[in-house]
């Protein structure tokens, strides 16, 4: 409060002068003085103090017509103080709760054990969409992070020329697989978006178990509703990724660098969310729960895996005559 | 942890020697760390013809100059001087040649005009060393198709159809259009190589750029030229631009008039239709309507008039027929010049009071004022404003009238054009006598090469047709195509030779095109194919010449200011290019002159020798004192930039001492009297010795009982203190000093006068006695021989405004005007303006010069302006439903039209529309460019501003009209 | 140590494009890439002031900060300087820069920039001075020659200055001296011309 004050005081003081002087002005020279200060105006309208202001220019590239953009500070400050600290925060507290969970939980083992008998879960199109939108996810990711925390990390040990070898085959990869994994989305979007379609009550139910976390088993049907806030994350922000992606990847369009800005930093954001999504999704799907990396490694779960983690989906399944009677003959995997 | 090696560089970068205070003066080479410099060493011309790859999108452009490490050494470098050949400012450029390559450009920074400093064209100057886009060989069109030919062949070819034509029709049917862009010896051997072949057809560019200016001018006052000079413009207390953007067309003369402004506080004031970049610095700016130049001009000496601001006592010594102007003047009340152009009574009355009480204030004009129908009133209004100030004949004053082409002076002077000879000695007997005896020629013999006959009568008397103005460049399309019946001529114009012109920058495109197609003949030589090889659908009688450019020859040029500038050859004539010269050499060789034409110049291989040709001028431009620029001296002033003084331009010290810089004419007598140039025309405060002049008495001693002869005025150091006539041998007898010449001298002045003593004793003696060859008379206020004595407004032909029609008419048509019927009143008599209601101007970018088919085949400078565009207030634009960077037809009122992009402004006024010049390639919405040779494109092609321009030529010089005509403008 | 600078006169910049096509000249840029160019504000209204504009050799160079490979350097002279063995071209000191000043050869799909390019100050890159891949790659090293960048040296009316950031303004409050501070003297009087006499 003080400090407020004594802002305010300090600022009256300062004007005092210049109301003094606007006093004598407008007596004696009040029409000289009400010529614009042209060399004001100048600075005023290159500083883009009152708005985006756009002069000409008889050189063509992008945004010529901008003498200052000052965005750039703007994206520079947040990229540099907020974007890239709290990422790294982010993806460290997420790291780290992961750990945790895994030291918590430990091993999630099959109550009943496994049956050995074998649902089909995923066709093979599914999977082959899957992992390949997998690994092209883990490839974005990596590349995507070794630019943005590269610098942080990397340079230091390494040396910008050598780090800078990474970084052109890194922004390589980036650039060239990323139209690629837009088109993987779009196709796992299309082939998973079966089975989940959220069912309130279902899901409702689900959370409040803790996803069976917490006490009880909690039913789910073909997919959780942990899976299906997955898949809506993949279907949202990996759209708001692959969109963005776009923008910046494909400059062709002559969008400005305000544009380029924006949508750079929802990149990274997005990035940064569904690469913390990813994190638990990994965990959950490989080693956190017996028998589940196995329905995506070979497309068929086991029926007691069915039983406790999609037990309506596991009915639905026998009902329709789809769950073999007996055990089927599986090389041991 | 590696780090990068980080080096910095070795220099304490401090960049010392402040010259002058405003300028910022580099670090100076000489106490740089010299260890520290190691020069690169180039590759050989292999990288040359790449050059054009590096228009492709690699960061690492093709070198033309590679570098190579450290075992090059300062040696390998050759640093040239030259002059740049865009405008008239005349900058200094230092070349760095390697190998034969033009690797790098370096600021001339003790260069007197330019400090180092280029606009756009001269800092691109080097592109010439690419020459991307020039024509490579001799070319011809058969059948449509251009094909490689050999020199003999093309000049073989021309000759006999030449000749042919010459034969079969007349020497006349031959048009000789010559260039500003030649050196002063070209310029000068063309005229002469015209006269040769037995015809006044010959002109050029001056015609339709400053020809009302030099007519005006040298009609009031003696000589039409620049009076003072950019450098001069320091002394200025006050500026006035009128038609003129120097920004743009002349951005160095900023630097000058900036420094007036900054330092003498001098109010900037710009008289201009559109608010140009010029105005964008000024303290007043005037927007008058196009065309309406002597009313803002009638305006402001109202003003001036009202308020006794006038300088009595120098109109009283200097000043003739100040009286009719004040009549004249008295009509044009505020009120009235507010009808008529537009500007309001206190800005009018702002301007003339900053210019009266900053005196010396200058006065400066270009084309906006010149290319009009009433272009010589306009100029003379300007000369009468500065005579009524008192502000001519000193340092800060006088009419600084900015010349275009770098070398529009000098080939003005030297007379190509079809209304003089060399020297504006004109086409009288007695001038071709002179010049005759100067050749060394039988006079007989050159009068055996005309027409016989006569085509005009003079004085009740036919004149010879060597007597005879020849067609105008401005009006050769109405050679063409003009009914043979009425034109003054044997025959109509057959064959064109275009030798360094560009024919967009000339009114009428559409009717140019027929032109073109009628000829049998068409030559163009020329560095670049021009908008003439491609602007018509002929199939057959093309021929392209390939000149060599001025970086590729060398020779004098001189700037607008009159200096002399040698230019030294960069590089050797790319492809299969020929200096003009030579060119001029084989052409004359085949034509059956050369012998005559190169008398007494010594002829090496094929190649005239420069020295000589500027000697034989030497020895015969006694009229203008371009006699004492001797090969010698121009070299010397070349070696010594840095003596001469940045404001007077003398030098102080040195091999040049005393001499001011290249000579400004006119430097009397002989190279050997020294004379050191006159910096400033009509200043009497120097003795004529020391660079002082009178007015020039040129127009008789008295008229109606009035004396023409200046009255207690005279140049310092006069022994006559008093006005006096032109010097002869006649006055040297009567005033007793005929003695002082030599019997040598003696023996050829005898019977002669200043003009024609091809000795130089009269000039030298006049001269010793303090007194200036030409006479010391009054300026003539009222040209009593122009259709308009006194300087009066008429509307231009095609106007807007019809309420003021009948109070301000324009002339009568003419049945034979130079050799021509001209039209006035018949076109005013129409009223337009319903169906083009928009008044129609051109000028100027800076990036372009001229045509701009040399400036828009330069990479560097075709990258920055890319498209042809129109000027159009929001007003006009909202009405015809366009918007910024639509395609729009432009219609002119004559019914040719232009498809160009709108760019939406305020920079002109609601119902005027500007488009600049420079364009060419398409016409009428047709892409021509398919027609150039292979690869001669420029990299920027556009409609030519001048295919919508309009008929109409001044009343005296037949200037075109290119600044107020009308159109429409719709959207596509 | 000197610290290098630019500084554009907007009183004197006509916008004559002779600092861009003297930099083109000098470096041979290709068509298309502008290491200088001109702003214009107000174009073609009272108030008109145009200024040269190409990289400012910031203190805190924004494109340094950015830069994921950090490939930028400062010079001993205080220019700012990039190697492009290291530069990925993706173009964040594009985002960064007030000034528009990184350059790329292309904007092609799958953000196809090639190696950023920008003012050197006429100062080359971190090659040997003089050797041919810093002339390849930056141009002339005109620093190391001793002398200042071409733009300014070629200004038709200096108003584009380059050196040292006391000599500039040194020269620069002269210049403010004598056109005087009356606020007469702003230089668009032309709609009170009245008030000049």
């Amino acid at each position: 409060m003080t400090k407020l004050l004594k802002t305010i005081l300090f600022i009256s003081f300062l004007l005092l002068p210049q109301i003094a002087q606007s006093n004598i002005s407008s007596n004696q020279f009040d029409e000289s003085i009400s010529i614009e200060n042209p060399g004001a105006e100048l600075w005023r309208n290159v500083r883009q103090r009152d708005g985006i202001f756009e002069g000409t220019s008889q050189s063509q590239s992008t945004d010529a017509n901008f003498l200052i953009n000052i965005t750039g500070e703007a994206w520079r400050q947040y990229r540099m103080l907020d974007l890239i600290p709290k990422a790294g925060i982010a993806l460290l507290v997420s790291l780290i709760g992961v750990l945790l969970f895994r030291v918590i939980r430990g091993n999630i083992l099959l109550e009943a054990g496994r049956s050995g008998i074998k649902i089909l879960r995923f066709s093979t199109s599914q999977r082959v969409i899957h992992w390949v939108t997998a690994i092209l996810f883990i490839i974005l990711s990596l590349t995507g992070l070794l630019l943005l925390f590269g610098r942080s990390f990397l340079i230091p040990m390494m040396g910008a020329e050598a780090f800078s070898y990474f970084a052109v085959g890194a922004k390589f990869l980036h650039d060239y697989l990323g139209p690629a994994f837009a088109v993987s989305l779009v196709l796992l979007f299309i082939f998973f978006i079966k089975g989940n379609m959220p069912s309130l009550k279902q899901d409702l139910a689900w959370l409040a178990k803790g996803g069976g976390m917490l006490g009880r088993h909690a039913s789910a049907d073909r997919y959780n509703a942990g899976e299906k806030g997955w898949f809506w994350i993949a279907a949202f922000v990996g759209g708001a990724i692959v969109v963005s992606g776009f923008v910046l990847d494909f400059p062709i369009f002559g969008q400005s660098r305000e544009t380029m800005e924006l949508f750079h930093v929802i990149h990274t954001i997005a990035a940064t969310l569904i690469v913390i999504a990813s994190i638990g999704h990994i965990y959950m799907g490989t080693i956190a729960m017996d028998g589940t990396f196995e329905v995506m490694k070979t497309g068929y779960c086991d029926s007691n895996w069915a039983k406790e983690h999609h037990d309506l989906w596991y009915e639905k399944q026998l009902a329709a005559g789809k769950v073999p009677a007996q055990k089927t003959p599986t090389k041991s995997s | 942890m590696s780090k990068l090696t980080r080096k910095t560089s070795q220099v304490v970068a401090a960049p010392g020697n402040l010259r002058a205070n405003n300028i910022c003066q580099p670090i100076d080479k000489s106490s740089s760390v010299a260890n520290a410099v190691s020069r690169r060493s180039f590759l050989k011309r292999s990288g040359l013809m790449a050059g054009g790859a590096a228009l492709a999108s690699s960061v690492s452009p093709v070198m033309m100059k590679k570098a190579q490490a450290s075992n090059s050494s300062l040696g390998d470098i050759k640093e040239v001087k030259t002059v740049c050949t865009h405008c008239s400012v005349g900058c200094g450029i230092i070349a760095e040649v390697q190998n034969g390559v033009w690797t790098g450009q370096e600021p001339a920074f003790d260069h007197p005009f330019n400090k180092g400093a280029h606009c756009a064209k001269g800092a691109a100057i080097r592109e010439h060393g690419h020459g991307e886009k020039r024509l490579k060989y001799p070319t011809k069109l058969v059948d449509g198709k251009w094909k490689k030919v050999s020199w003999d062949e093309a000049i073989s070819d021309i000759g006999d159809q030449l000749l042919d034509i010459r034969e079969k029709n007349s020497p006349d049917s031959v048009y000789w259009l010559g260039s500003a862009k030649h050196s002063n010896e070209q310029a000068y051997l063309f005229r002469k190589m015209a006269a040769m072949w037995g015809t006044n057809n010959v002109d050029h560019q001056a015609r339709i750029c400053h020809s009302t200016t030099v007519a005006g001018v040298a009609n009031t006052w003696g000589y039409g030229a620049m009076t003072n000079s950019y450098n001069d413009m320091h002394n200025s207390k006050a500026i006035l631009m009128i038609g003129s953007n120097p920004a743009e067309a002349h951005p160095v003369a900023l630097q000058h008039i900036f420094k007036a402004k900054e330092e003498n506080n001098a109010p900037i004031i710009v008289i201009d239709p559109r608010f140009t970049r010029t105005a964008a610095h000024a303290d007043h700016f005037l927007q008058i309507r196009p065309g309406t130049d002597v009313p803002v001009i009638w305006g402001m000496l109202w003003h001036i008039f009202q308020n006794g601001w006038e300088d009595k006592e120098f109109i009283r010594q200097r000043v003739y027929g100040v009286e009719e102007i004040r009549q004249e003047v008295a009509k044009w009340t505020p009120d009235e010049v507010e009808r008529v152009t537009g500007v309001s009574e206190s800005r009018v009355y702002g301007a003339a009071k900053a210019m009266a009480d900053n005196r010396p204030s200058t006065f400066v004009w270009c084309m906006g004022g010149t290319q009009h129908t009433i272009g010589n009133n306009n100029t003379r209004a300007y000369c009468v404003f500065q005579l009524v100030l008192g502000n001519m004949g000193v340092p800060g004053g006088g009419t600084n009238i900015f010349r275009g082409h770098d070398n529009v002076q000098g080939a003005t002077d030297l007379g190509v054009l079809s209304n003089t000879l060399p020297g504006y000695y004109g086409l009288k007997p007695g001038s071709w006598k002179h010049w005759a005896k100067v050749w060394d020629l039988d006079y007989e013999w050159v009068k055996s090469r005309f027409d016989k006959g006569s085509y005009e009568q003079s004085k009740g008397k036919d004149a010879h047709v060597m007597n005879t103005k020849g067609i105008p460049v401005s009006r050769w399309i109405d050679g063409v195509l003009e009914d043979k019946e009425n034109i003054a001529q044997k025959d109509n114009v057959k064959a064109m030779i275009f030798w360094g012109h560009a024919p967009n920058s000339q009114t009428r495109g559409a009717e140019m095109k027929k032109a073109m197609e009628k000829l049998d003949l068409l030559v163009i030589v020329d560095p670049y194919p021009t908008a003439s090889a491609i602007m018509h659908d002929r199939k057959n009688g093309v021929y392209l010449l390939p000149a060599a450019t001025q970086m590729e020859t060398y020779g004098s040029v001189t700037a607008s200011n009159r200096s002399f500038q040698w230019r030294s050859k960069v590089i050797e004539p790319l492809f299969e290019s020929l200096p003009d010269h030579t060119i001029m050499y084989k052409l004359s060789k085949k034509l059956g002159f050369s012998e005559e034409l190169f008398k007494h110049i010594e002829v090496k291989g094929e190649e005239p020798y420069v020295e000589d040709v500027l000697r034989e001028i030497n020895s015969g431009m006694w009229t203008i004192g371009y006699t004492g620029q001797s090969p010698e001296r121009l070299k010397m002033h070349q070696e010594n930039w840095g003596t001469f003084d940045y404001t007077s331009l003398k030098a102080e010290g040195g091999p040049a001492d005393g001499d001011f810089y290249g000579l400004p004419w006119p430097a009397w007598g002989t190279p050997e009297m020294k004379h050191p140039g006159t910096p400033n025309l009509y200043n009497p405060a120097l003795s004529i010795a020391e660079g002082g002049l009178t007015f020039r008495a040129r127009f008789g001693v008295e008229r109606n009982g009035d004396n023409l002869l200046a009255e207690g005025s005279y140049s310092k150091g006069s022994e006559i203190k008093d006005g006096y006539p032109e010097f002869s041998h006649t006055m040297l007898k009567k005033l007793g000093w005929w003695d002082d010449l030599t019997a040598d001298e003696k023996k050829q002045a005898e019977g002669k006068n200043w003009k024609t003593d091809l000795s130089g004793g009269i000039q030298r003696v006049a001269i010793k006695h303090g007194c200036a060859p030409f006479g010391n008379a009054k300026a003539r206020a009222v040209v009593w021989t122009f259709p308009d004595p006194v300087p009066i407004h008429r509307e231009p032909l095609y106007t807007s405004r019809r309420d003021l029609v009948e109070k301000y008419p324009t002339y009568e048509d003419r049945k034979s005007f130079w050799r021509l019927p001209t039209r006035y009143k018949s076109i005013q008599a129409k009223d337009y303006s319903g169906d083009y209601p928009i008044i129609l101007t051109s000028g100027r970018l800076v990036e372009y010069e001229g045509g701009g088919d040399e400036s828009r085949s330069n990479r560097w400078l075709a990258e920055l302006q890319q498209d042809m565009f129109v000027e159009m207030h929001p007003r006009d634009a909202n009405n015809a439903g366009v918007k910024d960077g639509d395609d729009v037809w432009l219609e002119g009122a004559e019914g040719s039209r232009v498809k160009v992009k709108a760019l939406v402004t305020r920079r002109v006024s609601s119902g005027v529309a500007f488009m600049p010049f420079h364009f060419s390639g398409h016409m009428q919405g047709v892409d021509m460019t398919g027609n150039f040779p292979e690869g001669t494109a420029p990299y920027v092609a556009g409609e030519a501003a001048n295919t919508a321009m309009t008929y109409g030529y001044d009343s005296v010089t037949q200037m075109q009209e290119t600044k107020c005509s009308l159109c429409r403008i719709t959207k596509v | 140590m000197a610290r290098m600078k630019f500084y554009c006169d907007a009183e004197r910049c006509i916008e004559c494009n002779a600092c861009v096509t003297a930099c083109k000249n000098e470096h041979e840029i290709p068509w298309g890439v502008n290491r200088r160019r001109v702003v214009t504000i107000k174009d073609g209204e009272p108030g008109e002031r145009s200024l040269s504009v190409a990289c400012m050799h910031c203190s805190d160079a924004p494109c340094a900060a950015v830069c994921p490979v950090d490939c930028f350097y400062t010079t001993n002279d205080g220019v700012v300087l990039h190697d492009k063995d290291i530069c990925i071209g993706c173009g964040y000191c594009f985002y960064a820069c007030p000034f528009g000043a990184p350059q790329f050869p292309e904007a092609a799909a799958f953000s196809s920039r090639g190696k950023m390019d920008k003012c050197t100050f006429c100062a080359g890159g971190p090659e040997e001075d003089h050797s041919s891949d810093e002339y390849k790659k930056y141009g002339r090293n005109r620093l190391a020659e001793g002398k200042l960048p071409l733009c300014a040296e070629m200004c038709s009316t200096k108003a584009l200055l380059a050196g040292d950031a006391n000599i500039l303004s040194d020269i620069y409050r002269k210049r403010i001296v004598n056109r005087g501070a009356s606020v007469l003297n702003w230089g668009v009087s032309y709609d009170n011309s009245k008030l000049r006499s």
